[in-house]
């Protein structure tokens, strides 16, 4: 069983990415509107992959990677960041932040599937 | 998939317990006797700052006691929020056991030790036996 | 569901995009409406920026996925300017605001169009430039001088100015912590509530993950540190965030510090309104011997319930159906455990207040010394027994003493060698498992010379735990040698043996010019007796003191033997003793714990049960001392008589007996 922790303030940008990694097979979604409830989330239950959105209230994806990456035991936990923001600095700043992949909106339904796909394979190996 | 597996002698047999359940291996010079407590149970030993209840393997598995000597041990084994030590006649090494190895106890080993040998594992022509340290340390009894 | 090779079409998603789409264009008015209202006021909403930009960018994001490209564009455009109005403080001037209303209302006509499958038109392009030419903000700034140093540095510049918009207009800025656990979450409890329930009372500025000691309700250690100002009251702040007004505080250095300097003789700490503090919450102070009396009231419970439980074995033997006595029973072994816990909870100290004390001596060892040192507490939300606290604290003492004194270099020798000129100290406690606290005092000083030491010492230095060894026998000091590389100075024995005495650990790493850590581990809780110590055999044994109504001489004219009198003159089990004009009943200790004394017992300590008295013979009394218990409940050694161990000083446990149980177990077997 596959856990996958969503990210995102957009209700249905949650549902879409859902949607988009059913085809993973047997996947526990779990979804968080903010960057805190991810945390509290994170604090609760074991992931194997978290979908990252950037900007949301309070607490953004960028202080979550760096948070994340601070805890011994999350230390191996693939993140895929997803937005809008396409610039170059960003995601400059989120690979240094620790974040292990990136994709940019708009994105098709294959794309955001090969990343999971790859990062939990990677993961797996570890 | 190999697994460490920190190993020790008790009688003529040799036992081995996955090396996560273990927290360290003590030289043993005496243990407190608790006057009531179960005879296999040796007594009371202050290891590392922590007072640890000590099961005398050879009494446990029904052998006779014998005196002590330098190579006894104690491994210190860790359960759930328990810790306690096995009194044991040597520890000396630790394995990479390959748990597709493992294979059923025959049963007459099993009936002799009481159902504390889970199963039997092969090393390079060396038989281990793998013990349920739950169970030797009485773990039912915390359920009373 | 779809079939793995199925193309996931997002076009179904086309009904809830214009849901929610409709939901961001209503959040994105609002917050422009607040804007040009505080606009009107002379003043901004830094807040309402933040929640305007974010609401764009979702629609931006959503139509992209979609692929409703003219809304893609629209949102894009206004984004870039309300994200360089965030940048720039969160303020937007009228014209912004009527520009931006403008764009908002192009996006929902597009949206209009969805819903309603009509053609989207274009964006258009005279919108488009007048966005582009539009600067973002010009409402003044306000100075944020009056914002603490640590929050400065985590806040982005809107936040900033939102804080200090709240300073200014003089709103009570507090700062709370929210620690997440499955035991909240089961309640309801989450984030997301605490933030929903704060945001309805005042305007939270920022909210801070923190790391935290794990425990078994959270396995990640996470703590919210949150910045709200309000109008409140501290209560009703408390409620909303499900904790303590006693944890609300006003604006003060209360989360950990960064490695910010700290400039010693300016630092003032914002004083606590005390009287204020204790809102609602019944405290009591209870005096340490109280609970001692508590406790030894439980323990005669305990052997009642033993007894309680051997009579009913007697009834079932007579035929009777005894299972719903002995289930009531076990239960009352259950309760008894629960009150015995609740007893010992009753002890407990927090670390924090534990480790308070530390800072004040921080500053005045630093100041007096002329090295700059920050004290890093990352105390965790533990607690420990008082009697395990009052004895750390001087442990503790010494160890940060130590640091300061003998392991910070000055600043410009810090500099010098490339760190940063504020010396860290860090206190940092963390639980370990079966029940053991971790205290680590570390620095960023010198570390220690094992060369230098072992020179000192004459003999050879292999690793940390030797160097331990050897700094902490007694005896050793380091003073004559000079400082540089002369590591710690006295006081360390007494460490190790404050540590040993609580049935704990002292350990240490070091790394010469990188600094050096001592950990001490101890039991979190104990309790600490006045014991009589005496022998039976070969063993020693413990009584707490409080259970003896006095010790009494044995010698053969005294003992009054009904039936069996040996030979050598011993007592038998059946015995009784004379004492004070009385004959009461005498126990041999010896052969109640079946141990062959071989010896004539000289000594025998009278309790009294139920008011009768009863004396325990024993062969020898060692003294009188006060020694730490510690309460041992590992089912292997679960038996009557036996109320814990203790270290008499040789290292090895020592057993503390239960007279009053032992008292029950001799009657039962007959033998008084």
């Amino acid at each position: 069983m596959t856990h996958v922790l969503i990210v995102d303030d957009s209700k249905l940008m949650r549902a879409m990415v859902a949607v988009c990694l059913r085809p993973l097979g047997e996947v526990d979604f779990v979804f968080a509107g903010t960057g805190l409830e991810a945390i509290e989330q994170l604090a609760l239950a074991g992931f194997d992959l978290v979908v990252l959105d950037l900007d949301m209230p309070e607490l953004g994806g960028l202080e979550v990677t760096e948070f994340v990456r601070t805890q011994d035991r999350l230390r191996g936990l693939p993140i895929l960041i997803v937005t809008s923001r396409g610039d170059a600095e960003s995601r400059a700043r989120l690979m240094a932040a620790g974040a292990s992949s990136f994709l940019e909106k708009p994105f098709a339904p294959q794309q955001i599937l090969q990343q999971a796909r790859q990062l939990l394979r990677s993961e797996a190996a570890a | 998939m190999t697994t460490l597996h920190v190993t020790f002698r008790v009688g003529t047999a040799d036992y081995a317990l996955p090396a996560a359940q273990v927290l360290h291996l003590e030289s043993f010079e005496i243990a407190t006797h608790v006057p009531g407590a179960p005879t296999y149970v040796a007594g009371l030993m202050q290891v590392r700052g922590r007072v640890v209840p000590v099961v005398d393997l050879r009494l446990r598995f029904g052998l006779a006691s014998i005196e002590h000597t330098i190579d006894h041990r104690v491994v210190v084994v860790q359960v759930g929020t328990r810790v306690a030590g096995l009194l044991v006649d040597s520890a000396r090494e630790v394995v990479q056991l390959d748990e597709t190895s493992f294979a059923q106890p025959p049963e007459i080993l099993d009936r002799q030790s009481a159902g504390f040998v889970t199963a039997v594992a092969t090393l390079a022509n060396r038989l281990f036996l793998l013990i349920d340290v739950s169970r030797i340390i009485g773990e039912e009894l915390t359920h009373a | 569901m779809n079939e793995p090779n199925e193309p996931i079409d997002l076009q179904e998603f086309l009904g809830a995009f214009v849901v929610e789409a409709e939901e961001l264009i209503a959040t994105a008015n609002a917050s422009l409406l607040e804007i040009e209202t505080a606009i009107g006021d002379a003043t901004s909403r830094p807040r309402a920026v933040r929640e305007l930009f974010r609401a764009l960018h979702t629609i931006k994001g959503l139509a992209s996925m979609i692929g409703v490209e003219p809304i893609v564009e629209i949102a894009h455009a206004l984004e870039t300017l309300v994200r360089a109005a965030d940048r720039a403080g969160g303020s937007l001037h009228r014209g912004a605001v009527e520009i931006a209303l403008q764009a908002v209302g192009a996006i929902a006509e597009r949206v209009r169009a969805v819903a309603e499958h009509r053609e989207v038109t274009k964006a258009p392009e005279a919108l488009l430039a007048e966005i582009a030419s539009t600067e973002a903000g010009s409402v003044a700034s306000i100075p944020e001088a009056a914002i603490p140093p640590e929050w400065r540095t985590r806040l982005s510049p809107s936040e900033r100015q939102q804080l200090a918009l709240a300073l200014e207009a003089r709103v009570p800025v507090w700062t709370l912590s929210f620690v997440p656990s499955e035991a909240n979450a089961a309640r309801g409890i989450t984030i997301t509530t605490v933030r929903a329930g704060l945001g309805a009372i005042g305007e939270i500025v920022k909210v801070i993950p923190r790391s935290v000691a794990a425990t078994a309700d959270v396995k990640l250690g996470v703590a919210f540190d949150i910045l709200i100002a309000s109008d409140a009251t501290q209560l009703a702040i408390a409620e909303a965030a499900s904790t303590d007004p006693e944890r609300v505080f006003p604006l003060v250095q209360r989360v950990p510090t960064p490695a910010a300097e700290l400039d010693l003789d300016s630092f003032e700490p914002v004083e606590r309104d005390d009287g204020g503090a204790i809102l609602g919450r019944a405290v009591v102070r209870v005096e340490l011997p109280r609970l001692d009396d508590l406790q030894d009231q439980l323990s005669l419970l305990i052997a009642s319930r033993f007894r309680l439980e051997r009579e009913i074995g007697c009834f079932s033997e007579l035929g009777h159906n005894v299972q719903r006595l002995h289930e009531i029973v076990r239960i009352q072994g259950r309760l008894l455990r629960d009150l015995r816990r609740a007893i010992l909870r009753a002890r407990m100290v927090k670390v924090t207040e534990v480790l308070e004390p530390l800072t004040i001596l921080v500053r005045s060892l630093a100041r007096s010394g002329g090295t700059v040192v920050q004290l890093e507490l990352d105390a965790c939300e533990v607690e420990l027994d008082k009697a395990v606290a009052d004895r750390l604290l001087p442990a503790l003492i010494h160890l940060v003493r130590n640091a300061v004194d003998h392991a910070i270099e000055l600043p410009d020798q810090r500099v010098a060698l490339g760190k940063p000129r504020a010396a860290k100290v860090r206190v940092s406690c963390i639980e370990v498992a079966g029940n053991y606290l971790e205290i680590v005092v570390s620095d960023d000083g010198r570390g220690i010379d094992r060369a230098a030491i072992a020179r000192r010492a004459n003999c050879p230095i292999d690793d940390d735990a030797r160097l331990l060894e050897v700094l902490t026998s007694p005896g050793f000091s380091t003073r004559d040698v000079p400082t540089k590389t002369s590591g710690r100075g006295i006081g360390m024995d007494i460490v190790r043996r404050i540590a040993s005495d609580l049935g704990g650990e002292l350990s240490m790493t070091t790394q010469l010019g990188a600094g050096t850590s001592f950990t001490l581990r101890v039991p979190v809780t104990i309790a600490v007796m006045d014991v009589f110590s005496f022998q039976c055999g070969p063993q020693a044994f413990v009584v707490p003191t409080a259970v003896v109504d006095e010790v009494i001489e044995v010698d053969a004219e005294r003992i009054v033997v009904p039936l069996n009198l040996h030979a050598d003159g011993t007592a038998s089990p059946l015995s009784l003793i004379e004492r004070r004009g009385h004959a009461i009943p005498v126990v041999s200790l010896g052969a109640l714990l079946a141990i062959d004394s071989g010896k004539r017992a000289r000594k025998a300590l009278v309790i009294r049960r139920n008011g009768d008295p009863i004396a325990f013979t024993v062969d020898r009394m060692i003294g009188r001392q006060e020694v730490v218990v510690r309460t041992i409940d590992d089912a292997l050694v679960n038996v009557p008589g036996i109320a814990g161990t203790t270290d008499l000083g040789d290292g090895r446990p020592t057993l503390v007996l239960d007279l009053n149980e032992l008292g029950i177990m001799a009657r039962e077997r007959g033998m008084e």
